[in-house]
C-alpha cells in the first residue's frame, strides 16, 4: 500500500549524493535550455546525451523508463500528433489525410515541442527519483523557504493517496448501489454528490484537530527553525550549480545575439 | 488582543499577503490540493465534459483569501503534472490566478448567494481564458492535449489568428466548468459549521445572505444552463458559418 | 495552576461554555476531570492549555494562571512550551510533515530551535519511555491506533512540559491500545508531572487519580478526592458513570449486606468489601 506519494527509490548514486538544489538547478538549466536555446537539436540531444545517461548514473534506469513508457511518452505522443496534424505552418506539404495538410514544418515543429516537454517532464521525473521530498523540504528550508510551504508540500504528499484510497472506497461503496458510470449524462451528473460529499466533509473536520495538533508543537513559533538531519553541499554541488548558471546565460545571450 | 485601526485597514488590503494565512490555511491547502486532484479524477471516471479540478482551490481562496486560494492552485497543478499527467505543467499560472480572483472576487462580497457565486465563476472563467491562452499559444503554438484542441484546429483552418482561436475555444469551454466549480466550492461552505468557519482568515466571505436559499439555487442553475445553451449555440455558429 | 472565576463564550454563542469555574492545582497533582458530554471538559482543556482563547478566539474573563503564564498577557508560543495538549483522535494529531516516527517526534523540536544533538537525545529518550522505540522508523500513517496514540502523546513529552492535559486520550482506543496509553500517563504521573486528565474509564482514574473534579453545565460540580466524588450520590442522579463496583456494592447496601463504611471505588476495594459479606466481622 503506498503511505505516500512518491517517486523516491533509494539507491545509492552519485545522483543521490547530490544536494537537492543542486539537482533542482540541472532541472530547471535543463529545461531552460532545451526551450531557449536557438539550435533545433537541443532538446533531442538534451535528452539523449544528458538526461538518459544520468538516469543510468542515478541507477534509476529501470524506473526512469518504466515512468518514461507509461507516463511521458503517450503524453508527448499525443501533442506530437495533436501539433503535426493540426498546425498550420509552412507550405511544404508531405501528405493529405482527410482534409488535413501535413507540412514537412509541422513535423519538425511538432517534433520539437514534444522533445522539449520530454526533457521538462522526465528531467522532473530523475529528480523525484533521486531525491526524498524530506531531504529537499530540509535543504530548502535551511536556505530561507518558510517552514510552512514545506510543510503543506509534504502533507500534501502525504494525504493525497489517503484522499485516494477514501475516494476508492466510496466509489465501489456507491457502485454497490447501483453507481453505473455507463449510465445516462444525468445519473453520472447526478451521481457525482453522493461522491464528492463525503469525501469532501470527511476531509474538511480533520483540519481543524490537525492545526490545534501542530499549534501544540511549536509551528507557528518564531524561533529560528533546526533541522534534525544535515544535508552536505559539497563543493562539487556548488560548482555544477554554477556551471548550469552559466549555461544557460550563454544560451540567453546566443538568443538575443542571433535573432 | 486589541487591534488598532490602522491595523485593521491594512489587514483588509488584498495586498497583505501575509493575512491570508494562518495554522488553518496552512492545513487546509493539502486537503484542498487534495479535494482537486480527487474530484478531477473522479469526473475523469464519471466521463464528464468537465475538469473540476479546482474546487479545493476556490475554497480556499473564499474562506482564506487571493493569495491563499493562488498557492493551493499552483501547487495543485504542479502536484497534478508530477504525478498524474506531465501536461499539465505549464498550466500552473492559470491554477495561480483562478485562486487569485476567486479571491479577490469573494474579498469583494461576491461569494455571499448563488448568484453572486455565478457572477465568480464567470469571472474566473475569463481569466482562466485570458491566462491560458498565451501559454497554449507560446508554449504548443495553440494546440495542446487536450479535447477542445480540435475546436481551435478547426477555427484555425477557417483563417482565425491562432490568439483569437484559442481564445474563444477557452471561452465557450471554460464559462460551464468554472461556474459549477465556485457553486460547488459554495454548496460545501454553506455545509460547514459557522464555528469551524470562524477559524479561518476570511470567514466574512462567505456569510451567506438571504439569497443562500433553494430560489436562488434554482436561478443560479437556470443561468448555467443558459449559458451552456448559448455557448452551444455560438459554437454551432462559428462551426458551421 | 490557578483559575479563579473564570467564564468563556466561544465566538458566535450565546452560552458560556464555562461558567465561572474556579480551580487550584499543584505541581505534581494527577486530576481526573469526568463529566457528561457538553459539560465543557474539552473547553477546560483548552482553556488550560492556552487555546482559549488564544486559537478560539471569544470571550474570556477572569484569571487563568498555568505553569506560571496568564492568558491575558501572553501568546500561544509561551503556552505550548509548557503545556502539552492531546485529545481524542489519533490519527488528526500527526502532522504530516514527516515520514517516519523519529521524524515526527522531532517536527515539534525543530519547529522551537532545538539544536541538532539535543534533539536526537530528547526523542530517544521520550520513546524510551513510552515504549515505542522500535517504531522509529515506522510510518506514523502506518500504525495501529494505540500506537499513534503513543506517538501522539510522545510527541508533547519531548517539548518537556511542566504540564500534561490530556483530553479523553483513549477513547477511540481498543483495549490493548488504551492500556498502552494508560501505562504512559501512569509513568508520566509518576515522576511527578502535573496530569490533568478527562476520561470516562471511571475504575482507572480511581486508581491512579489524586484528585476528581466533576463538570456540568461548564460549572464545577465536585471537587475532592477520588473516594469523595466517585462514591457521591449526586454522580448518578446527575447523569455521570459511576464504577461498577461502587454500583454493585450500592446494590449491597440497600439489601443490608454491605459491612464496611465506605463504597468501593477500586476493584481491590470491592473484593475487600465483599470478601467481608458473609463474615460475622465488622470493619471500618
Amino acid at each position: 500500500m503506498h503511505e505516500r506519494l512518491s517517486f523516491y527509490i533509494k539507491r545509492d548514486s552519485a545522483l543521490h549524493h547530490l544536494n537537492p538544489l543542486t539537482k533542482l538547478t540541472l532541472v530547471f538549466g535543463l529545461v531552460l535550455i532545451s526551450f531557449l536555446s536557438p539550435w533545433y537539436w537541443t532538446p533531442h540531444t538534451l535528452l539523449m546525451l544528458v538526461i538518459i545517461p544520468l538516469s543510468f548514473i542515478g541507477k534509476v534506469n529501470r524506473e526512469f523508463f518504466r515512468a518514461f513508457l507509461r507516463l511521458i511518452l503517450p503524453a508527448a505522443s499525443f501533442l506530437f500528433l495533436m501539433q503535426a496534424f493540426f498546425q498550420p505552418i509552412g507550405g511544404h506539404v508531405i501528405f493529405k489525410i482527410w482534409f488535413l495538410d501535413i507540412t514537412q514544418e509541422s513535423l519538425m515543429f511538432a517534433f520539437r515541442n514534444a522533445i522539449r516537454i520530454i526533457v521538462m517532464v522526465s528531467s522532473f521525473t530523475l529528480f523525484l527519483l533521486t531525491t526524498h521530498p524530506s531531504e529537499l523540504m530540509s535543504d530548502l528550508t535551511r536556505r530561507g523557504l518558510p517552514g510552512q510551504f514545506a510543510y503543506v508540500i509534504i502533507s500534501t504528499l502525504q494525504i493525497l493517496p489517503q484522499m485516494q484510497a477514501k475516494a476508492q472506497t466510496i466509489i465501489s461503496a456507491q457502485r454497490s448501489r447501483g453507481l453505473d458510470t455507463q449510465s445516462s449524462f444525468f445519473r453520472r451528473v447526478g451521481s457525482l454528490g453522493p461522491l464528492v460529499g463525503p469525501l469532501v466533509f470527511g476531509s474538511l473536520v480533520e483540519v481543524e484537530e490537525r492545526a490545534i495538533a501542530i499549534e501544540a508543537r511549536g509551528f507557528t513559533s518564531t524561533h529560528t527553525k533546526t533541522s534534525l538531519y544535515d544535508i552536505p553541499d559539497t563543493n562539487l554541488d556548488r560548482t555544477i550549480r554554477w556551471i548550469l548558471i552559466a549555461l544557460v546565460i550563454l544560451v540567453i545571450a546566443l538568443k538575443i545575439w542571433l535573432s | 488582543m486589541r487591534e488598532t485601526a490602522m491595523q485593521r485597514q491594512k489587514t483588509s488590503s488584498w495586498l497583505n499577503i501575509g493575512s491570508n494565512f494562518n495554522t488553518m490555511t496552512w492545513v487546509l491547502i493539502p486537503v484542498a490540493i487534495a479535494i482537486n486532484i480527487a474530484i478531477g479524477q473522479i469526473v475523469v471516471l464519471l466521463k464528464l465534459p468537465v475538469f473540476l479540478d479546482s474546487i479545493g482551490t476556490v475554497l480556499v481562496a473564499a474562506l482564506c483569501g487571493p493569495w491563499a486560494g493562488a498557492v493551493t492552485g499552483a501547487l495543485s497543478n504542479t502536484i497534478w503534472g508530477l504525478a498524474i499527467d506531465p501536461n499539465a505543467l505549464p498550466w500552473w499560472p492559470v491554477a495561480f490566478f483562478i485562486g487569485l480572483v476567486a479571491g479577490l472576487c469573494a474579498n469583494a462580497g461576491l461569494f455571499k448567494s448563488w448568484w453572486k457565486v455565478v457572477v465568480t465563476g464567470f469571472l474566473v472563467a475569463l481569466t482562466a481564458a485570458t491566462i491560458s491562452t498565451p501559454i497554449a499559444v507560446y508554449l504548443y503554438g495553440g494546440i495542446t492535449a487536450s479535447g477542445s484542441s480540435f475546436i481551435t484546429a478547426y477555427l484555425l483552418q477557417t483563417g482565425q489568428g491562432v490568439l483569437q482561436a484559442v481564445f474563444s475555444t477557452s471561452f465557450l469551454v471554460e464559462p460551464v466548468d468554472k461556474i459549477t466549480t465556485c457553486m460547488l466550492a459554495f454548496a460545501i461552505v454553506q455545509g460547514l459549521s459557522k464555528r469551524f468557519v470562524a477559524r479561518f482568515p476570511r470567514p466574512e466571505n462567505v456569510e451567506a445572505e438571504g439569497g443562500a436559499n433553494q430560489t436562488q439555487l434554482y436561478i443560479a442553475v437556470g443561468v448555467v444552463v443558459l449559458l451552456v445553451l448559448f455557448a452551444a449555440f455560438m459554437l454551432r455558429n462559428v462551426l458551421g458559418g | 495552576m490557578n483559575l479563579q472565576n473564570v467564564t468563556y463564550k466561544y465566538p458566535l454563542t450565546e452560552t458560556p461554555a464555562l461558567q465561572n469555574i474556579s480551580l487550584q492545582v499543584n505541581d505534581g497533582e494527577f486530576v481526573a476531570i469526568i463529566g457528561p458530554n457538553g459539560a465543557g471538559k474539552s473547553t477546560l482543556c483548552y482553556t488550560l492549555a492556552g487555546f482559549v482563547p488564544h486559537f478560539f478566539k471569544g470571550e474570556l474573563t477572569g484569571l487563568v494562571e498555568v505553569a506560571g503564564i496568564e492568558s491575558h498577557n501572553s501568546s500561544l508560543s509561551e503556552w505550548v512550551l509548557n503545556v502539552g495538549l492531546a485529545f481524542q483522535n489519533p490519527f488528526n494529531q500527526i502532522s504530516g510533515a514527516k515520514y517516519t516516527v523519529f521524524e515526527e517526534l522531532a517536527f515539534g523540536l525543530e519547529n522551537i530551535g532545538i539544536p541538532r544533538e539535543e534533539m536526537k537525545t530528547r526523542v530517544e529518550d521520550a520513546m524510551k519511555l513510552t515504549g515505542i522505540s522500535d517504531l522509529a522508523e515506522r510510518s506514523p500513517y502506518s500504525l495501529s491506533g494505540g500506537q499513534q496514540q503513543r506517538v501522539a502523546l510522545t510527541s508533547i513529552l519531548v517539548m518537556q512540559p511542566k504540564v500534561l492535559v490530556l483530553d479523553e486520550p483513549t477513547s477511540q482506543m481498543d483495549p490493548i491500545g488504551t492500556r498502552e496509553v494508560f501505562g504512559v500517563i501512569r509513568r508520566m504521573a509518576e515522576r511527578g508531572m502535573t496530569v490533568i486528565l478527562v476520561e470516562h474509564k471511571v475504575e482507572w482514574i480511581a486508581q491512579f487519580a489524586d484528585r476528581v473534579i466533576a463538570l456540568k453545565d461548564g460549572q464545577i460540580f465536585l471537587d475532592g478526592t477520588p473516594s469523595e466524588v466517585l462514591t457521591s450520590p449526586l454522580l448518578q442522579e446527575n447523569g455521570f458513570g459511576i464504577s461498577r463496583y461502587t454500583s454493585v456494592a450500592r446494590k449491597a447496601i440497600e439489601m443490608g449486606l454491605w459491612k464496611k463504611d465506605r463504597l468501593p471505588i477500586t476493584l481491590d476495594e470491592a473484593v475487600e468489601g465483599f470478601s467481608l459479606l458473609n463474615t460475622d466481622e465488622t470493619s471500618s
